[in-house]
């Protein structure tokens, strides 16, 4: 068993290195539509990840992903289109305002569960959508604001705006990916996963949970906001557009389709594929919103787990299901690092699942047992 | 068990869908199908139709016309999806339409790209089109904001000619100039100048209440409405906003209905499926009977509504730069092949992705289909006087919008029991400066139009055309009681 873990341990390293060097040359060879996808997986996919990071670590299903990307879209917008606010500055508005609102929405949607979470996050989205949609002498309406550029001073990879672009994404993309990693790999995560499991045991056990559930919800509106960061000053416009229902849907499908208990890899194969269907199905067929949607209703009719799932029976063998992989690799090891090491930067680098398949049953009863 | 029976649900569902889906594909883009299989043995026909069209240049001999080294890529992004789709689907129709009578089939492919109504994404379906396929020729979208953003991708890739669908937002070919954008089009205000004239001075109207979406379309054609009511007579506008794509108007109906006699008509200012719910929620709150018949926007007579509406719709005053209506011999022979290709009437959308097509072809024969000098085509597509459109006849200002006929147009019952626009009054030549032709420096100082911009009521606007426009301007208008023609 143990030699199992170490084989997917390194077969892990070897695709994420590939995968790295691959991300890394791109720009040398490829067409500039590679990195126009490329970057677009890169925004959509953190949205995505701030949707996974509340539903997968904690089971909450929030519509108002979107919601800290617009602020700060918008706030980034205004400060260059309408306020001739240098750069640095409004990015650190931007930051601020989205976390104020997002702290704010927490503080509120923390105290309901469930649907009536669902419902109080839809709340604040439409509210940030009308107020966006309406207030035009500021927002200027369904247009929203457009013309917004990436400052020349900051073009420091290539003279070639869109390579320079490319690489200034990998990098802040690659960047949270790697906080997001570690925060879930820490005690704070698995903090996390037992309020999911069961919040009451947890609040016996002496832990704030409200204070752990409000945290989480700001995590998710950061990564949102660095996904605001990079849709703004690539797409050099943001409207209402971004946050209607349908766009946290988007981010609901892909997380889906990836595998919602995956936070990391399932989030960012779901954005790939989603988006990559909206490109090229869309020239093919005009029905493919229903294509869509079919391979939806597979997917979760079959694979509950997500696409991730085929990956998992691939690196762990065909009958080696989801909680005895887990059981091997996930919990032991995972409480172990937790008591010891509290989750340090290297300990999590051999931590052999950056996606939390330890999230099944099996597996959280493991941790409780370990701790 | 359980969970066979749900897997067996699934997959027949699933199959259900992709069934819904190729049917769908089948009747839908049937254009696209039919076109390709249809080429050989429509190619005599085509040979004849492109002759006529080189004759009339007269300098290309029948059979020798210029032909391209490979296909011709035009890309063109429209929303498939999304509240305006059944534009999306005209313009797509339209230019197929074009491209098969002017018999370049085998000379040019249109890639069509869904934009699902979205800012975001038509931009990088641009950007999918340059970049992935090629295209040189790019036609745009179909709604206002959807054409800004686009606008603003085109000034980072100048190496493309960009030629929009059917967005009608007038700074783009106005203080937001490309020289690689030209519209075959119009611009939401150009179309409405001499309506709002009309309206005042033919029909009477004081005060005005202007019901429409929100956003920069409707704000537009607001605007050309407002500047034309209040300089020739009108008192005042108000203003009701809703959210694009908005089926709902009972609370609007009861905020009317409370102003009646306040004032003396509704001037409807949006398109497509609202138009249809506003007239049924219009009907049902009885106000066809408190107001006179109801004034539209450029897309609230459009054939499209007219076949959802019930008859108490005729009458109803609209304007635009074509008529379905309208009996020149271009446009009945384009209906004719439209009905025959679709099987459904034509609609103002149709008209200018047909027209666009034809100019890209122009603009090709122009250069003898070598398309290694962009500017040349540009060039050569602005130079274009087309007197063979459907809508009579137009050229492009030095701003690359087209100069051409504004009509206005009346809602009849035809003799067969269906109704369709009559032309009432055309006003020649209107570019999209409109009356102020000889003043487009100072129009340009003019905000931006806005949901609350222009003023609306007479006296806040007579003060900010004063500040604009000059004393002068203002003296001559109020002495005329008018424009003059």
């Amino acid at each position: 068993m143990a030699g199992i873990s170490k084989n997917t341990a390194l077969l892990k390293k070897v695709c994420l290195g590939t995968l790295a060097a691959v991300l890394l040359v791109i720009p040398l060879f490829s067409s500039d539509f590679t990195m126009t996808m490329i970057i677009r997986y890169m925004y959509y996919g953190l949205l995505t990840v701030s949707f996974g990071f509340l539903a997968g670590e904690l089971g909450l299903f929030s519509l108002m992903t979107p919601v800290s990307l617009t602020l700060t879209g918008y706030t980034i917008g205004l400060c260059q289109t309408r306020f001739a606010i240098p750069f640095i500055p409004s990015i650190f508005l931007a930051f601020l305002i989205s976390m104020s609102f997002a702290a704010l929405c927490g503080w509120m949607a923390n105290r309901s569960h469930g649907v009536s979470f669902l419902m109080l996050t839809l709340v604040f989205s439409q509210l940030v959508y009308s107020l966006a949609l309406q207030w035009t002498s500021m927002t200027n309406g369904t247009t929203g604001l457009l013309g917004i550029r990436f400052p020349d001073a900051m073009e420091i990879f290539s003279t070639n705006t869109k390579v320079n672009h490319y690489y200034w994404t990998l990098i802040i993309f690659s960047l949270t990916i790697l906080l997001v990693y570690l925060l879930i790999g820490s005690s704070y995560g698995l903090k996390l996963k037992g309020i999911k499991n069961s919040e009451t045991r947890m609040a016996a056990l002496g832990y704030h949970t409200g204070l752990l559930k409000w945290s989480a919800f700001m995590v998710s509106s950061f990564i949102s906001s660095v996904a605001g960061v990079l849709f703004v000053y690539n797409t050099g416009m943001i409207n209402p557009e971004i946050m209607t229902l349908n766009s946290s849907n988007q981010a609901l499908i892909s997380s889906i389709l990836g595998g919602v208990n995956s936070v990391l890899l399932g989030s960012i194969v779901g954005t790939v594929i989603n988006r990559t269907l909206e490109l090229t199905l869309g020239s093919l067929t005009r029905r493919y919103a229903t294509i869509v949607g079919a391979l939806f209703l597979a997917i979760i009719l079959l694979m509950p787990e997500g696409l991730i799932s085929i990956v998992r029976k691939l690196a762990y063998g065909k009958n080696g299901t989801i909680q005895r992989a887990a059981a091997d690799t996930g919990p032991d090891k995972r409480s172990a690092s937790d008591d010891s090491h509290r989750g340090t930067a290297d300990q999590s680098d051999q931590d052999p699942d950056p996606d939390g398949h330890h999230r099944s049953p099996g597996e959280e009863k493991g941790w409780e047992k370990g701790r | 068990m359980k969970k066979n029976t749900q897997k067996l649900a699934a997959m027949v569902l699933a199959a259900a869908m992709l069934c819904t889906a190729c049917g769908g594909k089948n009747t839908d883009a049937g254009g696209a199908v039919d076109t390709t299989a249809a080429a050989a043995q429509e190619e005599q026909k085509a040979q004849e139709t492109a002759a006529a069209a080189d004759g009339e240049k007269g300098d290309t001999a029948e059979g020798e016309r210029a032909r391209p080294a490979e296909k011709i890529k035009v890309g063109i992004t429209v929303p498939y999806s999304g509240f305006v789709a059944n534009l999306g689907e005209n313009a797509v129709n339209g230019a197929l339409l074009g491209i098969k009578m002017e018999g370049r089939e085998e000379d040019m492919e249109l890639l069509i790209e869904d934009t699902k109504c979205e800012a975001e994404l038509a931009v990088t379906k641009c950007s999918k089109l340059k970049e992935q396929d090629g295209c040189l020729f790019i036609m745009g979208s179909v709604t206002g904001f959807e054409g800004d953003a686009q606008a603003d991708w085109l000034k980072k890739n100048e190496d493309v000619i960009f030629m929009p669908s059917y967005s009608a937002t007038q700074d783009m070919t106005m203080r937001d100039f490309s020289p690689n954008m030209i519209r075959a089009g119009w611009t939401a205000d150009q179309v409405m100048f001499n309506f709002g004239e009309y309206i005042a001075k033919e029909v009477g109207y004081k005060k005005i209440i202007s019901i429409g979406a929100d956003y920069s379309y409707p704000w537009g054609q607001a605007a050309g409405f407002a500047r034309g009511f209040m300089e020739n007579g009108g008192e005042e506008i108000k203003y009701i906003w809703y959210p694009e794509g908005n089926l709902d108007f009972s609370s609007i109906m009861t905020q009317v209905s409370s102003m009646a006699g306040e004032y003396d008509a509704v001037f409807l200012n949006d398109g497509g499926s609202p138009i249809v719910a506003f007239w049924k929620a219009w009907e049902q709150y009885g106000l066809n009977n408190k107001f006179g018949q109801i004034i539209g926007g450029t897309n609230v007579a459009d054939t499209n509504v007219l076949s959802e509406v019930s008859d108490g719709f005729v009458g109803v005053l609209s304007a635009s730069f074509y008529s379905d209506g309208d009996e020149n011999a271009a446009n009945q022979a384009f209906r004719k092949a439209f009905i025959e290709e679709y099987g459904y009437e034509p609609d103002a959308v149709a008209v200018q992705s047909y027209d666009t097509i034809r100019c890209i072809i122009r603009g090709l024969d122009a250069v003898g289909w070598d398309i290694s000098d962009p500017q040349a085509i540009i060039d050569g597509i602005c130079a274009l006087e087309v007197t063979d459109s459907p809508r009579g006849s137009f050229y492009f200002d030095e701003y690359h919008n087209a100069v051409q006929n504004v009509y206005v147009k009346e809602v009849v019952m035809t003799d067969e029991g269906t109704m369709a626009n009559v032309i009432k009054e055309t006003y020649e030549d209107v570019s999209q400066f409109g009356p102020y032709e000889d003043y487009k420096e100072q129009y340009m100082q003019f905000a931006e139009d806005a949901r609350d911009y222009p003023y609306t009521t007479k006296d806040a606007y007579m003060e900010d055309l004063r500040k604009v426009m000059g004393d002068d301007y203002v003296d001559a208008l109020e002495a005329n009681g008018g424009w003059e023609h």
